[in-house]
């Protein structure tokens, strides 16, 4: 690609967030959600996030699914997860993660 | 309630839209923990941007501009392979279709700001902003200090992105793939996950939600991502309805 076509592409994509995260704020008035949808709408955020965690903690690189010991990351998730549900701390629960992810990727020999 | 006395007119509705400085506080230390997150996983979109040949300007006006962290890495190998301007386009809206829903959600609850806010508004709202916004005001009901907690969240979130992003950008090559920074991005999401699912309905969601995604990862444009949370959806909402059944019948 030439340098315009690449800034070209940047505004695109510009324009494609634009359309879709604040779509229904700038013509929401004219297009009313049933309150069916609307109650189904609610678990979409939970959902999403799910979708985007799911494929990181369990695919290795070539895109099959891992569930074996050497899925630090899975390994770490999961211990990140019980570490949140114990002492609620977001912040916590990043340190530790990381923390346990470097360590379990430094010190358990390579398969 | 000493306000209400003070108030000429006490059937007013509540104004969401002025400052309402304790809001915007809540906001803050509702969304920092998750900046660690984010910034990190700028930092791996920075990288990323610059590994596939960006220059440092390009890299910096796609971050600023596109702000859209998954749109950006599915365009990076189109734009290196030289597709055409429309099929890049058209890859990034797929890949952002959940910030409809995301739209959707939200932007009942904004709907007498102007036009130009509800714009801005919407163009920062991101997957873990949405997310933690609506744990605190989950109903339309019009309740003082609604913008003020989303500014605390989405203005940190925007920056934190944009200084992880820059830096990555600017450091390039030089951060080792190894470090696996972007798992910082995955922890984050945990912990907004995790109090969310405290319903069975939200549980079985997310569960299903999740082994779709993972199941559907190979589809083009992301839309394994797309396909997960609408399954996810109606499964909660299955559950959901099958709970009131029997609550029903119990009564």
């Amino acid at each position: 690609m030439s340098e315009l076509e690449i800034w070209l592409t940047i505004i695109a994509l510009a324009c494609a967030t634009a359309a879709t995260r604040s779509s229904f704020w700038v013509i929401g008035e004219h297009v009313p959600i049933p309150t069916r949808v609307q109650g189904m709408l609610r678990y979409a955020p939970s959902c999403a996030l799910a979708a985007i965690i799911g494929p990181d903690l369990l695919l290795d690189p070539a895109g099959a699914v891992d569930l074996g010991l050497h899925n630090y990351k899975l390994i770490a998730g999961i211990a990140a997860a019980a570490y949140y549900l114990l002492r609620k701390s977001m912040l916590e629960t990043i340190i530790f993660g990381m923390l346990a992810f470097t360590a379990l990727r430094l010190l358990l020999p390579a398969a | 309630m000493w306000q209400l006395n003070h108030m000429s007119d006490t059937d007013r509705e509540p104004d969401i839209a002025a400052h309402h400085e304790p809001s915007w506080r809540a906001g803050l230390k509702d969304g920092v923990p998750s900046l660690f997150g984010i910034l990190a996983w700028g930092m791996v979109v920075g990288v990323a941007m610059v590994k596939s040949g960006l220059t440092v300007p390009q890299g910096l006006g796609m971050t600023l501009l596109a702000f859209a962290g998954s749109a950006q890495l599915a365009s990076l190998p189109l734009i290196a392979a030289g597709a055409p301007i429309w099929v890049v386009f058209l890859t990034a809206l797929v890949v952002n279709l959940r910030f409809v829903i995301f739209a959707a959600l939200l932007a009942p609850q904004f709907a007498r700001l102007p036009l130009r806010q509800r714009f801005f508004l919407g163009y920062a709202a991101g997957d873990m902003t949405v997310a933690i916004y609506l744990q605190k005001f989950p109903t339309e009901k019009p309740e003082v200090g609604k913008v003020s907690y989303l500014k605390g969240l989405l203005y940190p979130n925007w920056t934190a992105w944009q200084v992880g992003s820059i830096t990555g950008v600017l450091l390039g090559s030089t951060v080792p793939a190894e470090w696996g920074l972007g798992f910082a991005g995955t922890l984050a999401i945990i912990g907004i996950t995790v109090p969310m699912v405290a319903t069975r309905p939200a549980l079985c969601g997310v569960l299903v939600s999740g082994a779709v995604a993972v199941a559907a990862a190979g589809l083009p444009y992301k839309l394994g991502l797309l396909a997960a949370v609408l399954v996810g959806m109606l499964t909660a909402m299955a559950v959901e309805s099958r709970q009131e059944k029997r609550a029903v019948k119990h009564v």
